[in-house]
C-alpha cells in the first residue's frame, strides 16, 4: 500500500505540492488528473526521487518502507517505477545494453540471480513482441531517433522487465495516436495484478477508456481536491477543470 | 635594439644535455658515422631550442620547461620478469588479452623472449630492433630518419633522436596484409626513476595494410620520464590503423609524438586513449603527400587529480583532394586539465580539401579545466573546413533517468561517461579493440558495469 501524508514539495524554491494526502491500496489502479500546474508531474518525480524536487514536509511509505529515505536506484529495487512523460535520449548507450544493466542491477539489489545474456535476450524478445517493438529498435542508442510512440512503448517494456510493484505513469498518453495508445494501454493492462499498484497520471480522460481506474483523484494547487470512482473522469471530460483552478480549460 | 639574448638554461635542460654526454659512446649506433652525426645534429637542435615553454604558441598550455625539474638517468634494462599478471596489472585485462603479434619493449629494450618476432617474420613483415638497426641502418631508414619536418624545430623530437635507445623498425612489404594486428607493448620497469627514449619506425609499402596498437603501462617504477616517437610512412594504396593506449602511473611524464606521411589513395587512422601520466603531451603530425587519401585522427582522454593531458595535432594538406577528420573527447575530474590543439594547414595547391575537427569536454568538477585551440591555415580557395568545441557538465536528467531504472549512481555515471567517450571508439576499425575500449571508463572509475 502506498501512503502519502501531508506531502509538501518545492521546485526551485517554489512550493508545488501543498499538503497532498493519498492512499493507494495494493492491487488497485488510481488515476491522478488535474489541470496544468496542479502538481501531477511533481508528484511523479518526488515518488521516483529526482534531486531538485525538495520535500519539505510529509511522508511517503510503500508497503511500510520510507520511500523518501531511499536513493532513486534503491526505490527502483524496492519496486517503484516511473514511466517518464519525456523519456531521455542517451546517445552512446545501446538500448539493449541499458536494459540488461538495468534489469540485472535491480535483480542484484533484490537478491535475485542476474540473468545470463541468452536468458536475458530471450526475455526481452518475448516481451518486446507483445509491445510491437522491433528488435532492430533495441539495437539503436537509447531513445535516440525514436518516435513518440516508440519511446512510450520502450518505457512500458522497461516497466515489464523490471517487474515493479508500484507503477507511476506520467502522462503516458501524451504524444500518442490512437493505435499507439491502444498498444501502450494493452501493455499496462497486462501488468495489472493483485500484487501491483498503479498511479496513472493524465490530463485527459481518453487514456482511462483503455486503462480503467479503480479510483480517480483530481489535483488542484498541490492537493487532492476531489476523489471518486471512474465516473469522475467522465464528468471532468464534460465540464473540464472549471472550479479546479484552471481557467483555460474552464473557458 | 637587439633583444634576443642567450636563454638561461634550467637545471633540467642542462641535465638533458649531460645525459647525452654521458651516454654518447654507449648509445646504439655510436660506431656508425651516419647515426653519430644524426644524434649530434639533433642534440644541437635541442641545445638551440631548449625545453618548450608557454611563450611558444604550440606549448601555450603545457609549459614543459617549468614542469620538468629533474631529469632521471637513462633506463638500464634489467630483464624484468614479465608474465600475464604483470601485463594485466600494467594495461588492464582487456588490452593485455588482446590477440595480436606482440612486440614487448621493457625498460627501453625489445624483449625477444616476450615478443612474437619469428611469427611476425613468418607472416611476411620485416622486423628488427631499433638498437640493431642503428648499428648499420639500411638506406631507406637513413632517408626516413633524415627527412625534413618537425624534427627540425621540435625540441622533444630532437631529444628523442639524440637519445633514442629502444623500439622497433617494422617494414610491411608491398601488398602485405597481416592476419592479426601488431601490439607494441611499452612498459617501464620496477627500479629507480628513469628516462626512457624509444623510437618506432613503421614503413607500409604500396598496398600494405595493418592495425598497430601501441600500449604504454607501468610495472611499478616510482618515476618515469618517457619520450616516445613513432614514425609511420604510408605508401600508395596502403592502410594503417594506428591506436595508442596510455595507462601509465600518475607520476609519469609522457611525451609522445606520432609523425605520419601518407601517399596517394592511402588511409591512415590514428586513435589515442589516455588515462595515465601526470603530464601527458601527445603530438600527432599527419602530412598528405599523395592525392585521394584520407585520415581520421581521434581519441579520448580521462583525467583526474592534477593530471594534465595535452593533445596537439597538425594535419598538413600538401596536395589536393584529401579528407581529414578529427574527433576528441575529454573527461576531466578534480583539478585535471585537458588541452586540445588542432591545426589544419591547407597548402595553396591543396584544392578540394575536406577537413573537419571537433573537441568535446565533459567536466565532472568545478575545478577541472579544458582548453581548446583550433587553428585553420587555409591557402587554397576551394575547400571545406570546419571546427567546433564544446564543454559541459554531466546531464543530471540523464543521470536520474538511469538511476530510476535501478542503476546505482556510480554505475549510472560510468555509463554516461562511457557513452560520452564511446562516440570516438566508433573510429576504431578492429572490433575486439573497440570492445576492449568499451570498458575503459569503468576501468578508470574503478566500477563494475554490466
Amino acid at each position: 500500500m502506498l501512503e502519502i501524508k501531508n506531502l509538501h514539495a518545492n521546485v526551485d524554491g517554489r512550493e508545488i505540492l501543498k499538503g497532498l494526502d493519498l492512499t493507494l491500496p495494493t492491487g488497485e489502479v488510481h488515476a491522478i488528473m488535474g489541470p496544468n500546474g496542479s502538481g501531477k508531474s511533481t508528484l511523479a518525480y518526488v515518488l521516483a526521487g529526482k534531486d531538485d524536487y525538495e520535500v519539505t514536509e510529509g511522508s511517503i511509505t510503500w508497503n511500510g518502507v520510507d520511500v523518501l529515505a531511499l536513493a532513486p536506484s534503491d526505490r527502483a529495487a524496492a519496486g517503484v517505477f516511473l514511466a517518464f512523460q519525456y523519456p531521455m535520449e542517451i546517445p552512446g548507450v545501446a538500448t539493449m545494453t541499458f536494459l540488461r544493466s538495468s534489469v540485472n542491477a535491480v535483480r542484484k539489489a533484490r537478491g535475485q540471480e542476474e540473468l545470463s545474456t541468452p536468458d536475458f535476450l530471450r526475455l526481452v524478445k518475448e516481451k518486446a513482441k507483445t509491445l510491437n517493438i522491433d528488435t532492430e529498435m533495441l539495437r539503436r542508442p537509447l531513445n535516440v531517433g525514436f518516435s513518440g510512440g516508440e519511446k512510450k512503448r520502450n518505457e512500458i517494456l522497461q516497466m515489464t522487465l523490471l517487474e515493479p510493484s508500484l507503477c507511476v505513469l506520467d502522462e503516458t498518453d501524451s504524444g500518442l495516436d490512437i493505435d499507439a495508445l491502444r498498444v501502450v494501454a494493452d501493455g499496462v493492462n497486462a501488468l495489472r495484478s493483485p500484487e501491483r499498484s498503479m498511479l496513472v497520471i493524465t490530463h485527459y480522460q481518453r487514456l482511462l477508456d483503455y486503462i480503467v481506474p479503480d479510483r480517480v483523484h483530481v489535483l488542484s494547487d498541490g492537493r487532492v481536491a476531489r476523489s471518486g470512482g471512474p465516473e469522475l473522469a467522465l464528468e471532468l471530460e464534460k465540464s473540464g477543470y472549471a472550479g479546479f483552478g484552471d481557467e483555460a480549460t474552464a473557458a | 635594439m637587439n633583444l634576443s639574448v642567450q636563454q638561461f638554461r634550467t637545471k633540467a635542460e642542462q641535465e638533458l644535455l649531460d645525459l647525452y654526454t654521458k651516454a654518447e659512446k654507449t648509445l646504439p649506433g655510436a660506431g656508425n658515422p651516419f647515426v653519430a652525426d644524426l644524434r649530434e645534429k639533433a642534440l644541437a637542435t635541442y641545445a638551440r631550442l631548449g625545453l618548450p615553454h608557454r611563450r611558444i604558441e604550440a606549448w601555450k598550455y603545457t609549459d614543459l620547461r617549468a614542469h620538468l625539474e629533474d631529469v632521471y638517468p637513462l633506463a638500464t634494462p634489467r630483464g624484468a620478469a614479465i608474465g600475464a599478471n604483470e601485463l594485466e596489472a600494467a594495461l588492464g585485462k582487456a588490452i593485455a588479452d588482446f590477440s595480436a603479434y606482440r612486440l614487448v619493449i621493457v625498460e627501453g629494450e625489445l624483449r625477444d623472449d616476450l615478443s612474437d618476432i619469428s611469427a611476425l617474420k613468418d607472416a611476411g613483415a620485416v622486423i628488427v630492433s631499433l638498437a640493431e638497426a642503428l648499428e648499420s641502418p639500411p638506406e631507406w631508414l637513413k632517408q626516413t630518419l633524415s627527412k625534413a619536418g618537425p624534427r627540425e624545430d621540435d625540441a622533444v623530437f630532437a631529444l628523442n633522436t639524440a637519445l633514442m635507445t629502444g623500439g622497433v623498425i617494422l617494414r610491411l612489404p608491398k601488398g602485405l596484409t597481416l592476419d592479426k594486428p601488431i601490439h607494441l607493448i611499452h612498459l617501464d620497469g620496477t627500479g629507480d626513476p628513469a628516462t626512457m627514449v624509444t623510437r618506432n619506425v613503421i614503413m607500409a609499402e604500396e598496398g600494405a595494410s595493418a592495425t598497430v596498437l601501441e600500449s604504454y603501462g607501468g610495472l611499478g617504477m616510482t618515476g618515469l620520464q618517457r619520450n616516445a616517437v613513432t614514425e609511420i610512412e604510408i605508401g600508395d594504396k596502403a592502410a594503417i590503423h594506428h591506436i595508442k593506449f596510455q595507462r601509465e602511473a600518475v607520476e609519469t611524464t609522457h611525451l609522445g609524438i606520432w609523425l605520419a606521411t601518407i601517399g596517394a589513395d592511402a588511409r591512415y587512422d590514428a586513435f589515442q586513449v589516455s588515462t595515465g601520466a601526470l603530464l601527458g603531451r601527445n603530438q600527432i603530425y599527419v602530412g598528405f603527400d599523395g592525392e585521394g587519401s584520407s585520415t581520421d585522427v581521434s581519441g579520448a582522454c580521462l583525467m583526474r587529480g592534477r593530471q594534465h593531458s595535452d593533445t596537439t595535432l597538425v594535419v598538413e594538406h600538401r596536395v589536393p583532394s584529401c579528407v581529414s577528420r578529427e574527433l576528441f573527447k575529454v573527461v576531466l575530474d578534480d583539478h585535471a586539465r585537458g588541452i586540445f590543439q588542432g591545426k589544419v594547414i591547407v597548402a595553396p595547391d591543396a584544392q578540394k580539401t575536406d577537413g573537419k575537427q571537433m573537441a568535446n569536454a565533459l567536466l565532472l568538477s568545478e575545478t577541472a579545466e579544458f582548453d581548446s585551440k583550433p587553428e585553420l591555415e587555409i591557402f587554397a580557395d576551394d575547400v571545406v573546413c570546419g571546427h567546433g568545441a564544446t564543454s559541459g557538465q554531466m546531464d543530471e536528467d540523464l543521470l536520474f533517468y538511469l538511476e530510476s531504472r535501478g542503476l546505482p549512481e556510480a554505475e549510472a555515471r560510468a555509463m554516461l561517461i562511457q557513452a560520452f567517450v564511446g562516440e570516438t571508439f566508433e573510429c576504431v576499425d578492429n572490433e575486439a579493440l573497440r570492445e576492449a575500449f568499451a570498458g575503459v571508463s569503468a576501468d578508470w572509475l574503478g566500477v563494475q558495469v554490466e
